[in-house]
């Protein structure tokens, strides 16, 4: 396998900041998450980022067009992002299942984001294989490979001295190719590190078919009790798509249309005009959320809207826990 | 009767081919040419646009399908939409602060408009039957979507039947339609009804479905159409129940809280549908499997 030294990580980085924008995992003001790759960053490639990759493709918030008021003549300018190509650098096989489930929701089904994928279409994405599972990280329950993932443009294979790299896709040879050519690769025989026997495990095989049958069923009555609706784990969700529209007036006559970021967690998120909400209190927002990971999203596109990640997990501030959720529906009694 | 929607393999058929690359967030320009109040909280808004120097219809829409109006500054909101040849027309029932400001305005305003959206009433399987339309209220704007297709396509069904009731007189909407269009129409019966009549009310008084009861519809070879408020919706299945309507034959349409009317979003999903997308239309034998949670 074509390798290179993990003392040359710098110099990888260099050559691929180079030829366009590189986002890699780092730690800033103590916040790990991808940034834009510079000289004087604080990279990490120790554990996954605390905040998913997701806010590269589907930003926290974002402008979708500007508007001139009614009243006068109106009129609407799209505000699309810049088609440029970026790499992201370092990308867990967790992080990179979520992105393909985001794809699924963004870019089928008779309609695609614009926002989403012009954003998207540029991006080459370098996975990188975890040789060591972290406390909360479950991905193997959830049928991933952690060292591997067969979405991604590029892999790169944690070798103990040396990154292994391959690539998987045009875009994928590119940056081996760029590396190659800078003189970085060298051919290395050294097994794949792989990690040790997870911490973490959950049997999920069925639990989309059996909560078919299990949407009225006793478990909801006592699950919702400790959460406080904060939306935390939506938000630290790599798969979490939900957004709200919304819209700022900058004066009188012009303003600007938002997609932020919305939670299922939120009593606005389905309230209508005139008040009625068909998920009034927390049971439903509760049920609703592990119902769309997994059974609603497995129904409508064939895989987990859960990846393993464990992020939901680890900042649950009353570890009300999907690993825990699965289990207890694994032991539940239908009809019960 | 219509498809099962949820079914993984229906749900596959929607594949890359049908994707349209436009944005699907930005709406049309367009304008409210006529606004015809209908009661004291319901008005119709006529919108066109403008395409060389000559108002037109924004886009077309099936009976059932939705469209999503937007007043730049306040808010946008999905609603149930009236194909016409030059216009669509949006009945709008004062509920927030978006249908508020719309009340507000007046012809010649500029709003947004995108769409079409939903799947819609499913017309040619209804083909030849008869069909019986039941509304309450301001139910009778998705309901008329599918009336005018009968109308206009008389040929291709057998008799229709309109049971209508609003709370007052006074709230009944498109009066032009129940005691002038629709009467005139060939074997089609209008039954309409108040929860209370006023001094020159000489029709029904009484709930939907006590004078569905009193009507009795032939449930043989007729499909249903039932919109309007819960509360008259579920007691007037359990009066077509007891008529002899089967649950494939009885159609209606749901309403959850829509942002990008793309099934993107998130927040109209009822169990694994989304109502944008894959509704607003669904048998009640379709509704039998999805979550209660509407």
């Amino acid at each position: 396998m074509k390798a290179f030294p993990k003392a040359k990580l710098q110099e990888v980085l260099k050559t691929l900041a180079s030829k366009g924008t590189l986002y890699v995992p780092a730690l800033v003001d103590e916040t790990h998450r991808y940034y834009p790759y510079r000289a004087d960053i604080q990279v990490s490639l120790e554990q996954n980022s605390a905040i998913s990759p997701k806010e590269i493709f589907f930003p926290s918030t974002e402008k979708i067009y500007n508007f001139t008021a009614y009243g006068i003549d109106g009129d609407y300018e799209e505000i699309l992002p810049d088609r440029t190509a970026c790499v992201l650098f370092g990308v867990r096989s967790c992080d990179m299942q979520a992105i393909l489930c985001m794809d699924d929701v963004f870019l089928t089904r008779g309609y695609i984001d614009e926002y989403y994928a012009t954003r998207r279409e540029g991006a080459t994405i370098v996975a990188l294989g975890c040789s060591k599972a972290g406390a909360d990280c479950f991905c193997s329950s959830m049928g991933l490979n952690p060292v591997e993932h067969e979405g991604a443009d590029a892999q790169l294979y944690d070798l103990g001295d040396y990154y292994g790299i391959q690539g998987r896709t045009e875009k994928g040879e590119k940056v081996v190719e760029a590396l190659a050519v800078a003189g970085l690769l060298s051919e290395s025989s050294a097994e794949v590190l792989v990690p040790e026997e997870f911490v973490l495990q959950v049997d999920s095989e069925g639990i989309a078919e059996k909560l078919q049958a299990m949407f009225e069923h006793s478990l909801w009555d006592q699950l919702w009790r400790k959460c406080i609706n904060c939306g935390t784990c939506t938000y630290l969700c790599p798969t979490c798509h939900c957004f709200d529209i919304s819209e700022k007036k900058k004066n009188q006559h012009c303003g600007v249309k938002i997609k932020c970021w919305d939670s299922c967690m939120f009593n606005e998120y389905a309230m209508m005009a005139g008040g009625h909400n068909p998920r009034p209190s927390k049971k439903e927002k509760v049920r609703q959320r592990f119902m769309h990971k997994l059974r609603y999203f497995p129904e409508r596109y064939g895989k987990y809207q859960c990846t393993g990640c464990g992020r939901c997990i680890a900042k649950c501030p009353v570890n009300l826990e999907i690993t825990d959720v699965i289990n207890q529906v694994r032991e539940a009694k239908v009809n019960g | 009767m219509v498809k099962d929607n949820a079914t993984p393999e229906n749900l596959a058929k929607a594949t890359t081919e049908e994707i349209k690359r436009i944005n699907p967030l930005i709406p049309m320009k367009a304008k409210v040419t006529k606004i015809i109040e209908e009661t004291p909280d319901v008005k119709t808004f006529y919108i066109s646009k403008e395409e060389n120097g000559q108002m037109v219809v924004p886009f077309h829409t099936a009976p059932g399908q939705l469209a999503m109006l937007s007043l730049p500054g306040v808010g946008e909101a999905m609603f149930s939409a009236t194909d016409a040849p030059d216009h669509l027309q949006l009945s709008i029932k004062k509920v927030g602060t978006l249908t508020d400001e719309l009340h507000e305005i007046v012809p010649g305003q500029t709003v947004g408009i995108r769409g079409p959206y939903g799947n819609g009433f499913p017309m040619d399987q209804i083909k030849g039957k008869n069909v019986l339309f039941i509304a309450g209220g301001i139910g009778l704007a998705p309901v008329r979507t599918a009336v005018r297709y009968c109308v206009d396509h008389r040929d291709d069904f057998a008799k229709l039947h309109l049971v209508y009731g609003s709370r007052s007189p006074a709230d009944l909407v498109f009066q032009y339609d129940l005691f002038e269009t629709w009467p005139a129409v060939r074997d089609f019966q209008v039954s309409v009804t108040v929860d209370r009549g006023d001094d020159n009310w000489k029709g029904n008084v009484g709930f939907v479905p006590a004078f569905l009861e009193e009507l009795k519809p032939n449930p043989d070879n007729t499909v249903c159409i039932i919109c309007g408020p819960p509360i008259m919706i579920k007691f007037t299945l359990g009066i077509l129940d007891k008529l002899g309507f089967t649950a494939e034959n009885v159609i209606t349409t749901l309403e959850m809280r829509m942002k990008c009317g793309i099934g993107k979003c998130g927040r109209c999903n009822i169990g694994s549908c989304y109502i944008c997308l894959d509704g607003p239309v669904f048998t009640l034998a379709e509704m039998k499997k999805m979550p209660n949670e509407y």
